[in-house]
């Protein structure tokens, strides 16, 4: 597991921004680690504490919050 | 489990747990005594699937005064496990986020758990005293909201030991002590850290291990020796520890502007330990200090309302308004207890009333009140 592509990161991303982003670097065809798992929210203000401490207990090897 | 089989084959149905159980008069329904019988009729039946098995806060007040000495918290405690099988899980508060912190321990993790203590005062990695630290790092920055500062509780134990001339070991792999998983069904969970525990002290050389948490007192008084046989150290409480040494070392207090103080007796040190009076005698070191005792003490004492960070309702709420208003009936300005969980509650409780009651724990209050101490802080 030393590898950066052979981590799991789990990133909460909010719908108005850091979604739109990852959107728009789609439709640009540019390329993003595969390994980043992400769970699009209306807004990252909905993020808990639990939520981070959660995806780690199920097996993520980092937590990304963008919005 | 045959035990308590054994034990609940016993009940008198006298009545007197569910009379005496606080969740029964606020939950009508709720009641001790048709739990042990419908268990007696049918074991696998409505308590593994029904919400009244997470409703039990363990308080030990049935047991406490059960004429047929049936331990209703652990005959509960006991099918919590089958009821998680079963698919009937408790209500986790504040998102589940302690119990994540809980598993994640089991994991071999790399924790900073001593920080807080390079600030104040001096600590080892082996010596004859293991200070057991807890839960509190991790209440530390899950209850900022609340304004309360859990760590303050173990840097006051620290400052304590130090002046006292012992210099603890505090280690950084210390876990949970499992107290909370023991008591929501989860065994695994509970062994892992505990085995964690047992080997971490074990390494650290120490006799005797020191808890300011009467919860782990309590899990490693009793579980650790139930699971693991007898432990090759002492398992004392901060407050017997403090009333035994005290009258011996050059510490003195001072007189404060203070009202009265009272205290509040957890569960977990008072009816399922039976300490009651070393945190009392503590208090009589204390010069022109008032104590007061509330209407319902010591092994008659209310408890503060939830238990394992589950099954928060507003029938906790309702307990926990009870007992501060018991607390402030007494003229108390300033109400103590030894426990960081009933702190948490009650403080949480009073933040919606405009009540004039400080809540504090026992060992930053001690320290408050040490002559001479400019170190504490906040």
């Amino acid at each position: 597991m030393s590898s950066l592509e052979q981590l799991r990161i789990v990133a909460f991303v909010c719908n108005w921004c850091a979604y739109a982003g990852a959107d728009m670097a789609g439709v640009s065809r540019m390329q993003y680690p595969t390994n980043v798992r992400l769970i699009r929210l209306m807004c990252t203000g909905r993020v808990h504490h639990g939520f981070l401490l959660r995806a780690f207990l199920k097996g993520a090897d980092g937590v990304l919050v963008s919005g | 489990m045959q035990l308590t089989r054994k034990q609940t084959d016993s009940c008198i149905e006298c009545g007197e747990c569910t009379g005496s159980c606080p969740i029964s008069r606020e939950l009508s329904g709720f009641s001790p005594r048709q739990i042990i019988k419908r268990a007696m009729i049918e074991p696998d039946g409505s308590l593994l699937h029904g919400r009244e098995i997470w409703a039990c806060l363990s308080c030990a007040h049935c047991s406490e005064r059960c004429p047929a000495d049936i331990d209703f918290p652990e005959f509960i405690r006991s099918h919590r496990e089958e009821a998680r099988k079963a698919g009937n899980s408790p209500h986790e508060s504040h998102h589940g986020i302690l119990q994540a912190i809980a598993s994640l321990q089991t994991r071999n993790i790399k924790q900073q758990r001593t920080g807080w203590a390079e600030k104040v005062g001096a600590f080892h990695d082996t010596g004859e005293y293991f200070y057991f630290v807890g839960c509190l790092p991790y209440f530390d920055v899950t209850f900022r909201y609340l304004n309360l500062f859990p760590l303050e509780t173990a840097q006051s134990v620290l400052i304590l030991l130090n002046k006292m001339g012992v210099e603890p070991v505090i280690s950084n792999h210390e876990r949970c002590c499992g107290h909370d998983a023991l008591w929501s069904g989860n065994e695994a969970v509970f062994r892992k850290l505990a085995s964690w525990n047992v080997e971490v002290i074990k390494s650290s050389g120490a006799k005797t291990v020191l808890f300011s948490c009467p919860e782990g007192y309590f899990t490693f008084k009793n579980y650790y020796r139930k699971y693991f046989g007898d432990l090759p150290f002492e398992v004392v409480h901060m407050t017997e520890f403090l009333a035994r040494e005290l009258p011996g070392a050059e510490l003195t207090f001072e007189p404060s502007s203070d009202a009265a103080i009272t205290y509040h007796d957890p569960c977990r040190l008072g009816r399922c330990s039976g300490i009651y009076e070393p945190p009392r005698q503590l208090f009589q070191f204390l010069p022109e200090t008032q104590f007061v005792e509330m209407e319902r003490s010591r092994e008659n004492a209310l408890c503060c309302g939830t238990s394992a960070w589950m099954e928060c309702s507003s029938c906790s709420k309702a307990m926990q308004m009870e007992r501060l208003q018991e607390a402030a009936q007494t003229g108390a300005r300033t109400l103590i207890t030894a426990c960081p969980k009933c702190q948490i509650h009650l403080t949480c409780a009073q933040s919606g009333t405009d009540m004039d009651l400080k809540v504090r724990d026992i060992y930053t209050y001690l320290l408050k009140r040490l002559s001479g101490d400019e170190t504490h802080s906040k």
